[in-house]
């Protein structure tokens, strides 16, 4: 298997294109709703993530914050981009050994989920061709980017999104690492080691959310896949893991396929509301109830690949429903979990043979309200079917809290960058290199042979605390007079295992309390 | 290609054409691989932008010792212009016709990846191209007839817009939409509620504040709306269609004369001034606070010409009489935008006697863009009303001064001048403001 990651890390300097504060708040002052299509960029062609979101036709609201002004609103063009940033971005280069570009150029990264008021991300290239040891190996860095964060997701019906403008505009710096990382537990150690350093800057914002992943993963004969928005480092292992079981999976059921000459499934769809009684639970069961119509594709040769016995979950049937629910729909039923849901055996075989299906043949049933929505789902569904033939369609998945993953959209492609011609590039010059070269931070690496150094604690426990963000604290307390062992596991052990609402994540501001 | 270490391919570099792909090697040994992009007006010297395979843009410094080769251009992206759009001729069969005039302006504008800024868009396929729902929901019928961005309007522009306003509705237009810049908007506006009689259906000018090429540009909607107004509303002036509040669900339908753009960016940024709108656009449909003028039989009629020896000056403390008389001087009348209810400094009042008495006009605004003007509240106001100072009431200056042109070009003596000035030709004179105007 090879991976790659991408960290996003939010930077505590203000916001990147306006003066507003890099905050959160709660606090709402009012709301617009704003609709958004796609537009094209200096190439011409639109890019099929962009297509895909614009097809859904959704209002967006937009939540007004104390931390936010007109340029978050799209009212008002960007400010010239924070020099403050640039410093974080063009030291964190130095740090990692890169090539900061000559001259920057903001760009437009079109984006039409609404998370932008605008319909694109401002993103600049920075640096490129940098490199990171950890654990005696070499990772290369690909490039340090610098780049607005999205506006944050409050709320989402299937006509309207709901986001809040507080995060939007919040500076980040993206690192992203070539593929070569060889294990998931590599890739959680490059990521501590990343955000290591970036912290050392001392520019970094705190918190759930501050530091996001991105985790690209192939599976060996697989296909890139990108895990987008990994909040949890400790949880990189475990989704670099599934994903791989994933792609193996999916590969296995490909050669089953194959082996069964199966083919692509035609896209007629069969309304079967006046066969079946409607299914009492289960995805199905609500919009039927609500006199929806209940249609089936049939899927020839794939009976028995769509769900197995005990791992259902990671086989066909799971990737089919996500598409559904790219659609706007619950979910859907397929015919390897049926009996159930209300529908019994006779009213299965009944079905069967209204299809016309045989024994290897399989099929899916949604229903809907709105049957054109029905019908959407089910195309995808095909088309998702079909591309099982070739193997694994490369996208872009969502990491789920379990540890598992779901379908979030197709990968989008270089196309969707233009120039942001409201800001002129920034030229980054020897002067400015060399005097943020002579204001390094402590690199990680040096930090922790000196806290081993001065506090004895064990190389391991100092890693732990390095990359468990707990340096403050530790320097804080210790310089008290506590002795470093305790609070070592005061820090690692005890404090993580309050629960959330009791303070842990209250824990770093507290230290003045304890002191 | 220059291969040698000593070399400096900057000439050859920049003459390239765009979208080559080439593989640069900088002074620093480091190499690019990249297809060439339009330089930004604002790039240092010798930088080569240079589109990478992850699509951002960067800026190579090029020098001696640099290198460079091309690359088979096989994926060379196009980079001029939005997609070809199938020519379908320019209208939509079935339902009553709406004219879509377009002059240039961010709503008919792309990026200019030359310049970094943005351009009017010149042809019809273009204008389709970022609006594909115009081909939808009855028949547009799209003419270019300008090809400018607003702050480039003239006075002479405004007739001959006036001109094709009427050719339209004689064509059988059930209603015009002109695209305009924002700009100067509203002076367009305001000329063509006096230049226009007769009309027998809407006019209808719309602008946007963000441009066509973004996702979260306001031309989509603000032009469907204005389409719509266009071919519903069936009354006979000029108004003015853009958004009501920052969101993309309701627009304002403003009277020519009461609108002025109160805001540098924002998509809300037209306002009635002493008046509430006429009215409003939603989801629910089409509301009216106040009555808009009838439709007239027609035939629509120009009623021109218009004089451009006309000016408007704003007072400000330090403006010297001597200015102010130099830019009087040659023109038959001038809008003063003065202070508060209506004054400028008393050391003014011997070049205002002397203009007028060479026989231009000189009438009062207020530059407060809200409520009257006043002569008889301070004794300067009365002074200046007794050299001879046309007092204009609520008048705007911008459409004062529109109307001023106007008035010229239909009259040669002042006093007729004056009496134009103060009759009422467009609805625009307010003789109440309620308190729910804004501000």
């Amino acid at each position: 298997m090879r991976a790659g990651l991408e960290v996003h890390q939010q930077l505590d300097v203000g916001k990147l294109f306006c003066s507003c504060p890099s905050e959160l708040s709660e606090e709402v002052r009012g709301v617009f709703v704003r609709r958004l299509r796609p537009a094209r960029g200096e190439e011409t062609r639109v890019d099929a993530a962009t297509e895909f979101q614009a097809a859904r036709g959704l209002a967006y609201r937009y939540e007004v914050s104390p931390a936010s002004c007109l340029v978050e609103m799209d009212e008002e063009p960007p400010h010239p981009l924070n020099p403050a940033a640039l410093d974080v971005a063009l030291t964190l280069a130095l740090l990692l050994d890169a090539r900061p570009v000559d001259e920057i150029e903001v760009m437009r990264k079109i984006v039409v989920d609404g998370s932008n008021t605008s319909g694109f991300q401002r993103t600049a290239l920075v640096a490129v061709d940098g490199r990171l040891e950890v654990g005696g190996r070499s990772v290369s860095i690909l490039s340090i980017c610098l780049e607005e964060d999205a506006a944050r997701k409050v709320k989402e019906s299937a006509t309207e999104v709901t986001y809040r403008l507080d995060r939007l505009g919040i500076p980040l710096v993206e690192i992203a690492t070539g593929p070569e990382i060889g294990s998931g537990a590599q890739a959680r150690e490059v990521a501590e080691e990343l955000g290591a350093l970036l912290r050392s800057t001392r520019r970094t914002r705190r918190g759930i959310g501050s530091i996001r992943e991105d985790l690209n993963v192939s599976a060996e004969g697989g296909q890139r896949i990108e895990i987008k928005g990994v909040q949890e480092l400790r949880k990189i292992q475990e989704y670099v893991e599934r994903e791989v079981a994933r792609q193996e999976t999916l590969l296995a059921v490909r050669d089953e396929l194959r082996r069964r000459s199966a083919r692509a499934p035609a896209s007629e769809v069969a309304d079967v509301s006046e066969r079946i009684r409607a299914p009492t639970t289960g995805p199905l069961s609500a919009p039927a109830r609500r006199g929806g119509p209940v249609l089936a594709l049939r899927l020839p040769g794939f009976a028995g690949l769509l769900a197995a016995p005990g791992r259902s979950e990671e086989r066909l049937g799971r990737e089919l429903a996500d598409q559904a629910r790219a659609a706007g729909l619950k979910g859907l039923l397929h015919s390897d979990e049926l009996p159930g849901y209300g529908l019994d055996e006779a009213t299965v075989a009944s079905l069967r043979e209204s299809l016309g299906l045989g024994r290897d043949d399989a099929f899916v049933l949604v229903a809907d309200p709105q049957r054109s929505r029905a019908e959407e789902a089910l195309r995808r569904v095909a088309a998702r079917a079909a591309a099982a033939l070739e193997g694994i369609p490369g996208e872009t998945r969502d990491p789920l809290p379990d540890g598992r993953t779901r379908y979030s959209r197709p990968l989008p492609g270089r196309d969707r960058m233009y120039p942001e011609t409201d800001i002129a590039p920034i030229a980054v010059t020897a002067e400015h290199l060399a005097r943020l070269g002579e204001a390094l931070p402590e690199r990680p690496g040096a930090l922790r042979e000196r806290l081993a150094r001065e506090t004895r604690l064990a190389p391991e426990v100092v890693r732990q605390l390095v990359a468990g963000d707990h340096i403050a604290a530790l320097e804080e307390l210790v310089g008290k007079g506590h002795t470093p062992a305790l609070v070592a596991r005061l820090l690692i052990q005890d404090l993580p295992a309050v629960p959330r609402e009791e303070g842990a994540a209250e824990f770093e501001p507290g230290v003045r309390v304890l002191g | 290609m220059s291969e040698r270490a000593d070399s400096d391919p900057w000439e050859e570099l920049r003459a390239l054409p765009m979208g080559e792909r080439i593989e640069l090697t900088d002074a620093r040994g480091k190499r690019w691989i990249g297809t060439v992009v339009p330089r930004h007006e604002m790039s240092g010297e010798r930088i080569l932008p240079l589109k990478l395979a992850s699509g951002y843009n960067v800026g190579v410094r090029v020098e001696r010792g640099s290198r460079f080769r091309r690359l088979r251009a096989a994926d060379a992206p196009a980079m001029r212009g939005p997609a070809p759009v199938a020519p379908t001729g320019s209208t939509v069969r079935d339902g009553p016709s709406v004219s879509l005039l377009t002059t240039g302006g961010t709503i008919a504008s792309r990026i200019d990846y030359e310049t970094g800024g943005v351009r009017p868009v010149r042809d019809e396929s273009e204008i389709l191209s970022f609006y594909p729902e115009l081909r939808q929901g009855g028949r547009v019928r799209i003419v270019p007839v300008l090809d400018r961005l607003s702050e480039d309007i003239v006075p002479a522009d405004w007739l001959r817009l006036a001109e094709r306003v009427a050719a339209e509705f004689r064509d059988g237009a059930r209603g015009v939409v002109i695209a305009h810049g924002t700009d100067t908007l509203s002076f367009t506006a305001a000329a063509l509620g006096f230049l226009l009689a007769d009309l027998p259906g809407p006019v209808v000018v719309v602008g946007a504040q963000r441009s066509p090429d973004r996702p979260s540009s306001d031309g989509p909607s603000n032009l469907a709306a204005a389409v719509r107004v266009a071919r519903d509303g069936g009354f006979g002036e000029v108004v003015v269609v853009m958004h009501a509040g920052s969101s993309d669900e309701r627009f304002a339908i403003h009277r020519a004369s009461d609108v002025r753009k109160m805001h540098s960016s924002r998509r809300d940024a037209f306002e009635s001034r002493n008046a509430t709108p006429l009215g409003a656009l939603d989801a629910r449909g089409l509301h009216w606070d106040r009555a808009p003028r009838a439709a007239a039989t027609g035939p629509a009629r120009v009623d021109g010409p218009l004089d451009d020896r006309g000016g408007l000056l704003w007072s400000y403390p330090g403006l010297s009489p001597e200015r102010a008389a130099a830019f009087a001087a040659g023109l038959r009348g001038v809008i003063l935008a003065g202070t508060g209810l209506g004054h400028v400094g008393a050391a003014h009042l011997p070049w205002i006697r002397e203009a007028i008495g060479r026989g231009s006009v000189v009438a009062m605004t207020t530059q407060c863009l809200a409520g009257y003007v006043d002569p008889f509240v301070y004794a300067t106001g009365r002074e200046l009303q007794r050299a001879g100072v046309l007092y204009l009431g609520d008048l705007m200056p911008e459409t004062a001064y529109a109307k001023l042109l106007w008035a010229l070009g239909h009259a040669t003596d002042p006093r007729a001048v004056e009496a134009l000035m103060l009759s009422d030709v467009a609805g625009e004179f307010r003789w109440r403001h309620p308190a729910e105007a804004r501000p």
